[in-house]
């Protein structure tokens, strides 16, 4: 029985069931993998560990609820005894000796981590074409970027691979994979889960979340996703509901805002037509659409380029061929250590946010740059504090376009950070936002973002399940099944 | 040209909690290298810091002890810069709202009093230790040290003289080793300290360009560090040069400082709030237990010793100023109800000893447990007090148990009057001609016999016995 | 952006500028300099730097000791090391 595309749902019911044993599972999940190597979604695989535990689970038949679920792991969290690298050469050689919490929390909910997924370097990127260990390919065409920064874990869902992959969003490194590549994810509230083991690039932004193929999967995993870790003190102290409780319960009379500021007539017509008819079908759902101002939205883009660049350009100066990871060879001096191991280990574009970081923390530029981008990051938030007394939860597409060529976005490193102009503010703000498939584009998927209040993933979720049941964007998939 | 010397000193505290300012590393000193090292400490890729409460409290009694502002609710800020024992590239500090704010201490040269502002004293984590030496062309970087606390002591640049930076450096320790939040081991380097020298022509308001000069950890060299410095600018302002604002070592073997000039002219630290920890609250609640609780200080102590304990003012000065001797003190008057007999110790045999071997007295080899056996033993008169000094100075020398001393050689104070009486009947008969002039009103040889009899019972008759039976045999 | 202003940018980050890459990255910094100075026209008169989105304080910890000894794996997969010590290359002060 092909396993190819199920969702965690009909997998955990086939294992009920014994329709499948836990080892087959994972035995199709590899081959799976092998049959698609071309994508090169994976960087390092489990397959050994993975099989054991698929044994055991044949033997001891457990009431997880995850139970048995192969998972695909951003290689930006640390597990323990298998290599890390985040996409980066700095740290092709890194075996951590822990394991990140979130990494804990779903393998204790029964997920058989199955392998470490490709990524933009430190999480730098939008298109998984900064990574040292080669491109991502969308599933959805040759040639095409799957998105970024959590481009493997986006594809390896998208191509079926995998029915669940951890991610990890900063300005929009789960939700832009996830619309490019026509799956769903989510961004939860600032804090919901541990950052303990996850490799940081900017603190105050940095979330985990699930990628799937439903609203409801990113739900089953969210529940296992979050705690409260002690070793995190950004980590929230706040009850974890049961996301997965009425989502099918139905949004009549859900307030949606439109951003006023979100000038879509900048956008392809394409893309316009898809989510003019999004918003129809939420209309028949019974949602009310209100206008927003959120009139500083504008200013997020060049925000988040003074914040994350400033935070990574220190938290990446642990990189220095001292304790972990390469170094250079035979160094003559400590300054040789350390520029020439940085040098060699980073790339480009990380190159470039350690230096944009360190310009705006500089003495004489910490005011006008660091200082004010915090200021007006403030203002965002004021600015949907407000909104969200009118609305429940806030619509837009989630990027400008479906996915883009490899190479096109050519030497101007503006235009990249421009594709997460719909992303961006969520993460300024702390707040939780996904994206689900809501149309095609030139025969490319494309996704609508939600974004909801502090604490309101419920809302967000309930929102997205029931456009999924009453619609089938979800369900497309770039090939035919293929037989493993 | 008359020049007047500006000082300012940052004193680096470390906090003798059990644990690291952000992880459960241990803090003790000695341990195998790299063998006190937590995940955090190592700055592993994905590690997150966690404050450490207990170094709050510590700070907070300095806070207390120093009349200072204190913020319940303090911030902390990264201070980037690279060096091996610096694991993570920055050091977690407090820049913009340290825990203590403005506070002072009384600090006392050539008997006069002087008041000296503190402007700040903040939380930092301190960085490991890169041993240079070891190693052919290589330096070894041990990071048990990376992480422990530190407090980071600033004062207003209000010091005029080496004897000031001196005597305020000793407050300092003083009031951190009776509150107990630092050991004060200035050999384990407990204590370091930051010394900004600048000159400026008397009468002037403008202070002058000032030289940083880094890490020295004992009163000696400071007092030589600063003497020198001020020479040293004084004669480059002299010959109408401007001092260059930079960090200098002092070389102690050449007692001179030199430039430490790295290629950064100002080493920027591009210091901005550290955004894995939010801010840290200390409630009022907490304030007041630790008010509560607050160790005795130097003072307080002299007055108790004073009052409740008859010792007069200079052995109560002598006793307090020292936690450890004042420690000395409270253990053995617990053990032996006679506060005089063991402030004459303390102020006399034992500080004569201290002096003669220039070392402070937790360097010693003397315990606050054998001190308080010894007067254990005189009291009890199982020894003499002359018997006693040789056995301290044994102790001195070489550490033992006043116990064990006293039974391997056999000092054990022979009691028995009717041995003595023997003795002394035998040193009588056996010098008749000194009787007689003794008993003519040669006075003076009643010491002859006392001398005779300690020297037969090798020194450990009872020498108030020895004295009451000769007096009653020559009588 | 003036070559003095990159070289020590480049130096405090310990990132060496060659001639090749170092034309390119001094104008996509200059690039987005010029972007984020958009910010210049943003009026946060009387704002208060947002540095977490968490309007919350920190939890602290005991002060006890809960670390193991970790030495042999940490000096085990470093990068160089000795039974004891991490090594670099002599540092003269």
């Amino acid at each position: 029985m092909s396993i190819q595309y199920k969702t965690i749902n009909e997998l955990s019911q086939m294992l009920k069931s014994r329709d499948i044993s836990n080892k087959e599972l994972i035995q199709e999940t590899f081959n799976l993998i092998d049959a698609n190597l071309h994508l090169n979604a994976f960087i390092t695989l489990n397959k050994d560990a993975s099989l054991l535990k698929a044994e055991e689970l044949d033997k001891n038949l457990s009431l997880q609820p995850l139970s048995g679920i192969p998972i695909a792991q951003k290689d930006l969290f640390c597990t323990k005894d298998l290599r890390t690298t985040c996409g980066s050469n700095m740290l092709s050689n890194f075996i951590p000796p822990y394991s990140a919490t979130v990494i804990e929390n779903l393998e204790n909910a029964g997920c058989v981590s199955v392998g470490k997924t490709n990524m933009d370097e430190f999480a730098m990127g939008s298109s998984n074409e900064t990574s040292f260990y080669g491109n991502v390919q969308n599933p959805w065409g040759d040639k095409l970027v799957p998105g970024g920064s959590s481009g493997g874990s986006a594809a390896a869902v998208a191509a079926g691979i995998v029915p669940a992959a951890s991610g990890t969003d900063t300005g929009g490194s789960i939700r832009q994979p996830a619309s490019l590549c026509g799956i769903s994810g989510l961004k939860p509230t600032y804090g919901r889960i541990s950052r303990w083991g996850m490799i940081a690039f900017a603190s105050s932004l940095d979330q985990a979340g699930p990628m799937a193929r439903t609203a409801e999967d990113c739900a089953l995993l969210l529940n296992q996703m979050c705690s409260h870790d002690l070793k995190d003190t950004t980590s929230l102290d706040e009850t974890i509901p049961d996301f997965t409780e009425n989502l099918d319960k139905p949004i009549k009379g859900l307030k949606i805002g439109l951003v006023k500021e979100f000038d879509l007539s900048q956008l392809d017509k394409e893309v316009v037509k898809v989510f003019e008819e999004s918003k129809k079908q939420y209309e028949t759902l019974g949602a009310e659409f209100i206008e927003i101002s959120l009139p500083n939205i504008s200013l997020s883009v060049p925000t988040y380029y003074v914040v994350a660049p400033a935070e990574c350009s220190s938290n990446l100066s642990r990189f220095d061929g001292v304790k972990f990871g390469k170094r250079c060879d035979d160094p003559k001096d400590l300054e040789e250590l350390y520029i020439k191991t940085r040098s060699e280990g980073f790339g480009d574009e990380v190159k470039r946010r350690i230096l944009i970081g360190s310009y705006v923390l500089s003495a004489g530029f910490y005011d006008a740059y660091y200082k004010k981008a915090q200021q007006v990051r403030r203002l965002i938030k004021n600015d949907f504090d407000d909104a969200f007394k009118k609305v429940d939860v806030i619509m837009s597409p989630t990027t400008r376009g479906a996915a883009f060529e490899e190479g096109s976005k050519g030497d101007d490193p503006i235009q990249m950070y421009l594709e997460d102009l719909f992303t961006i503010p969520a993460n300024l703000a702390g707040l939780p936002a996904l994206s689900i498939p809501n149309g095609m584009v030139d025969g490319k998927p494309i996704g609508l973002q939600l974004i909801g209040n502090f604490l309101e993933e419920n809302k967000l979720l309930r929102a997205a399940h029931n456009f999924q049941l009453s619609t089938d964007w979800h369900k497309k998939t770039p090939k035919r099944d293929i037989q493993s | 040209m008359s020049w007047e010397t500006v000082i300012g000193l940052e004193i680096h505290v470390q906090l003798s909690t059990d644990s690291k300012l952000f992880s459960g590393g241990s803090t003790s000193f000695g341990a195998e290298p790299n063998t006190h090292v937590d995940l955090i400490d190592l700055g592993l890729p994905g590690v997150l810091p966690v404050a450490n409460r207990g170094a709050f409290y510590k700070a907070i009694r300095f806070g207390l002890a120093t009349n200072a502002e204190i913020n319940l609710t303090s911030t902390f800020d990264r201070k980037n810069y690279f060096y091996p024992d610096l694991p993570k590239g920055y050091q977690i500090t407090q820049m913009a709202l340290p825990v203590i704010g403005k506070g002072s201490i009384k600090i006392e040269v050539d008997g006069e009093e002087k008041v000296i502002n503190i402007t700040r004293a903040h939380l930092e984590e301190d960085a490991g230790k890169s041993i240079h030496d070891l190693f052919e062309g290589e330096t070894g970087v041990d990071l048990n040290r990376a992480g422990t606390p530190l407090l980071e002591i600033v004062s207003e640049p209000e010091i005029s003289n080496a004897k000031e930076a001196v005597a305020y450096f000793k407050a300092i320790r003083q009031i951190v080793t009776f509150l107990d939040i630092c050991d004060g081991n200035m050999a384990q380097g407990s204590m370091r300290c930051d010394v900004n020298v600048s000159l400026k022509k008397t009468g002037d308001d403008k202070l002058g360009t000032r030289a940083e000069i880094k890490n020295i950890n004992s009163f000696k060299f400071i007092e030589k560090a600063i003497n020198y410095e001020i020479g040293r600018q004084a004669r480059i302002l002299e010959s109408g040069e401007s001092v260059v604002q930079e960090t200098r070592l002092y070389d102690s073997v050449k007692n001179e400082t030199r430039s430490m000039r790295s290629k950064e002219e100002a080493n920027d630290y591009r210091y901005f709030p550290c955004p894995d920890l939010l801010p840290v609250v200390i409630s009022d609640d907490e304030l007041n237990e630790i008010k509560n609780n607050l160790p005795e200080l130097p003072n307080e102590k002299e007055k108790r010793y004073i009052e409740e304990s008859n010792l007069d003012i200079s052995e109560a000065k002598i006793i307090a100023s020292s936690k450890t001797m004042a420690n000395m003190f409270e253990e053995a008057c617990a053990k032996t109800d006679d506060s005089k007999l063991i402030a004459n110790w303390l102020v006399g045999d034992i500080s004569a000893l201290l002096n003669k071997d220039n070392i402070d007295l937790e360097e010693s080899k003397l315990t606050s447990n054998n001190f308080a056996v010894l007067i254990e033993r005189i009291s009890d008169k199982t020894i003499s007090g002359k018997i006693a000094k040789s056995v301290l100075e044994e102790i001195w020398e070489s550490g033992g148990s006043v116990d064990e001393i006293i039974e391997s050689k056999g000092l054990v104070q022979i009691q028995d009057e009717s041995l003595i009486e023997e003795i002394a009947l035998k040193i009588i008969n056996g010098n008749p001609s000194q009787v007689e002039a003794y008993k003519d009103g040669k006075d003076k040889l009643f010491g002859f016999f006392v001398g005779q009899v300690m020297k037969e019972t090798q020194g450990k008759a009872n020498p108030q016995s020895v004295n009451e039976i000769l007096k009653k045999l020559l009588s | 952006m003036d070559k003095k202003t990159v070289s020590t940018i480049a130096y405090l980050s310990r990132l060496s500028l060659d001639e090749e890459n170092g034309e390119k990255i001094t104008k996509d910094l200059e690039n987005i300099i010029k972007f984020v100075n958009q910010l210049e026209d943003a009026n946060t008169q009387n704002i208060e730097p947002l540095a977490s989105p968490l309007e919350k304080t920190a939890k602290t910890r005991e002060d006890k000791v809960t670390a193991q000894n970790r030495k042999d794996i940490f000096l085990e997969r470093s990068p160089k090391s000795n039974d004891d010590y991490f090594l670099v290359p002599r540092v003269v002060e």
